[in-house]
């Protein structure tokens, strides 16, 4: 027995001490992706609309995967060696430090327990979610304030129910919060009538409302409640694999600043208008020898997947079924939050 | 004292005495008020359940259109069924290459039919199948020979792997159940000890954290050239939890049998082996068939853990065949479709079981 004892603690201190071992080592991320001929990137277990989902024919559209589309493309000047592999929220981490993955691009919230404890690194963000309100068309409300005496279907025990209670007592509203355990009750009782309004993280609320029997009968309000900043995540130490998907990120801010678009994209490059876009479209040299790129990495990813308001309105914008407004996700010239660091 | 054998001997008799339908339906539903009254009620909800379906599911329904129409529809909407059949059949597969998925997937059919064929169940003939169902499996849905395109395994979905997964597990499974049960009796109490620690210790963990250990924290501990696809660890996890519990069903054949079977084979001069073939294992399975029928059945529903794990079997794939593209309230429809396919299958599970149970029992007479 005591010998019995003695081999299992054994084999617990093998396993304590194993895993440290096997971690995918960090600093050389993109020469490991170079030589590998593949980027393993995030995909979904199932649909969340919006950033990951699957058309009839099983393809992926989405933000998340446009932007693991974008980060192939800078690579490899196109996305067709990039492997995108299904993993379920809880599976996302551990993969990601089992090293099968080299990013995470799942709608993952720039978290400081992440950021520190658990070992990642976050990119700048890409996309900020907010909590967001929707109210049946025919009352005509613009804003939160417009729902006096009204009530909100919510789902209760969340963040967004202290969230929104929250808001209203600090602001006063007289509106009666109607919680139900489960969103898809508290969506049905919203589409029952019965509450005037609807709120839940805006993606959420938007794929709620373009899955309805009637989405043009319903609007989304223009508060904003508690912003939640979305992040590329990669293992923690390895600093230019961080620059390489920040600059991903940043040059189609830029782009989007200097009016470049997927459509204007050669024209720009033959004669470009300043400096600036000189340089980000490789016509003035130096661009991707920092990051270990070629230089026509920006312009790769920009003539295949477009600016940052083409990423945003292809998901989420006019050209979906969401028909989100932009909003804080805008640059900050455009009423949102966002500016790209300076290309020198 | 005659007479009363006689009297017996009727009561034995077995009677032939048959009722018309209309009788049997005036006798056993219409005898009393009460119990026509309560069959008129009963008849009365059958009959509006079953018209409810009905008009719900054929008369009222849209077969084929896009969400709108079916939000206007009263009745289900097939449409979404119509519209992503190839997403739920064939998950994340490449669209232009899912007639090989399709193929690979009667591959595994036939492995399994064959493997239920008794003439197949011979040491020379089953590996045979296995070998050829695998081998036209693999290579079919992989490809990378004879010019076909390379498909990651994290691409294979819907019906052949939750098919690929059950006929593996319960193909690894059972032959390692059958190990695992003759060690746990073996004499030498080391090993009867070591692999009763196994098989209890395995049984006290829930199938989900194996499967979650096996996919992730194996990558871990093991060196990179035996790791492999998440895929082939997952259905290890599997086919071992579905092992130990299958020994112990094995292990309850075995001991049902009277000792005397055993002792007298020994008395023959059979050795070990001899006796573990052709007399212990035999009569075990037959005793311990409907058992083992019921595992096999849990093992195909369990099949769909394997989506916490990112895999799009048909489970996860009809999941993901509503909650887009503006299908999300049909799920219903979606969700009938796959427990048809479900059905389709352990039924005939049971089905084979109860010919089997049958069959055996002409054998042993």
């Amino acid at each position: 027995m005591k010998n019995l004892l003695k081999v299992a603690i054994g084999f617990a201190a093998l396993a304590v001490t194993l895993p440290q071992a096997a971690f995918a080592a960090p600093g050389d991320t993109l020469k490991a992706v170079q030589a590998r001929g593949a980027l393993n990137c995030t995909s979904s277990d199932g649909n969340f609309e919006g950033f990951a989902e699957l058309d009839s024919k099983g393809n992926w559209h989405g933000l998340d995967i446009d932007y693991c589309r974008a980060v192939a493309t800078a690579i490899f000047g196109s996305d067709s060696k990039l492997k995108l592999i299904p993993v379920s929220w809880a599976q996302r981490f551990p993969s990601l430090q089992s090293g099968e993955l080299d990013l995470v691009v799942k709608a993952s919230g720039w978290l400081m327990s992440r950021d520190t404890e658990l070992g990642f690194q976050f990119s700048t963000p890409y996309f900020v979610g907010v909590t967001q309100f929707m109210a049946h068309k025919e009352l005509g409300a613009k804003s939160v304030t417009d729902l006096a005496g009204g009530s909100v279907c919510l789902s209760g025990g969340t963040s967004v129910e202290k969230l929104v209670s929250d808001y209203v007592a600090q602001n006063k509203y007289d509106l009666k919060l109607v919680t139900f355990e489960k969103n898809a009750e508290a969506v049905a009782a919203y589409f029952a009538n019965r509450c005037d309004a609807y709120t839940e993280w805006g993606p959420i609320v938007a794929a709620t409302r373009a899955s309805s029997a009637d989405p043009d009968n319903h609007v989304i309000l223009s508060d904003n409640l508690s912003l939640e900043p979305e992040g590329i995540v990669v293992r923690q130490g390895d600093d230019s694999w961080v620059d390489v998907i920040n600059w991903v990120i940043a040059s189609q801010r830029i782009a989007e600043e200097n009016g470049i678009t997927s459509k204007n994209v050669d024209e720009m490059k033959s004669s470009p208008p300043n400096a600036t876009v000189g340089k980000l479209l490789g016509v003035t040299p130096g661009i991707g020898t920092r990051l270990g790129l070629k230089d026509d990495w920006a312009y790769n990813v920009i003539k295949a997947h477009g600016n940052a308001e083409e990423m945003y309105d292809r998901s989420f914008g006019e050209g979906s079924r969401y028909k989100l407004p932009r909003g804080m996700n805008a640059p900050w010239q455009k009423g949102g939050i966002f500016y790209p660091p300076v290309l020198d | 004292m005659k007479a009363d054998l006689v009297m017996a001997n009727d009561m034995f008799a077995s009677p032939v005495h048959t009722r018309s339908f209309i009788e049997t339906v005036r006798k056993d539903y219409f005898s009393t008020p009460v119990q026509a009254l309560l069959t008129l009620i009963c008849a009365s909800v059958i009959v509006y359940v079953i018209w409810a379906l009905v008009r719900w599911a054929f008369i009222d329904s849209i077969w084929s259109g896009t969400p709108e129409d079916c939000h206007a529809a009263a009745g289900a909407c097939w449409a979404v069924v119509k519209d992503r059949y190839r997403l739920i059949m064939f998950g994340l597969y490449p669209y232009d290459e899912q007639w090989r998925s399709a193929i690979a997937c009667l591959a595994v059919l036939a492995t399994v039919i064959l493997s239920c064929i008794p003439y197949f169940w011979s040491a020379k003939r089953l590996p045979v199948v296995w070998v050829v169902g695998y081998a036209v499996f693999y290579y079919l849905m992989k490809g990378g020979i004879f010019g076909l395109s390379v498909v990651l395994e994290t691409q294979w979905g819907g019906l052949a792997l939750t098919t690929f997964v059950f006929a593996s597990t319960v193909i690894i499974g059972m032959p390692l159940a059958i190990v695992l049960a003759l060690l746990r009796r073996s004499k030498l109490p080391v090993i009867s000890a070591l692999t009763a620690l196994f098989i209890d210790g395995i049984r006290s963990l829930p199938l989900l954290s194996i499967l979650f250990t096996a996919a992730i924290v194996l990558p871990y501990a093991m060196p990179d050239f035996l790791v492999g696809d998440k895929l082939y660890r997952v259905i290890m996890g599997a086919a071992v939890f579905f092992a130990v519990y299958q020994a112990e069903v094995i292990r309850s054949g075995i001991q049902s049998l009277p000792a005397g079977q055993e002792e007298a084979s020994i008395a023959l001069g059979l050795n070990y082996w001899q006796t573990v073939s052709r007399i212990i294992l035999p009569q075990a399975f037959r005793f311990a068939l409907p058992p083992t029928i019921n595992q096999v059945v849990i093992a195909f529903m369990e099949t769909s853990l394997i989506v916490i794990l990112g895999f799009f079997e048909i489970t996860a794939s009809g999941n993901a065949a509503f909650s887009a593209g503006g299908w999300n309230s049909f799920y219903v429809e979606v969700y009938t479709f796959v427990a048809l396919i479900y059905f389709v299958f352990t039924y005939s599970l049971s089905m084979y079981g109860s010919y089997l149970e049958r069959s055996l029992r002409l054998m042993a007479r």
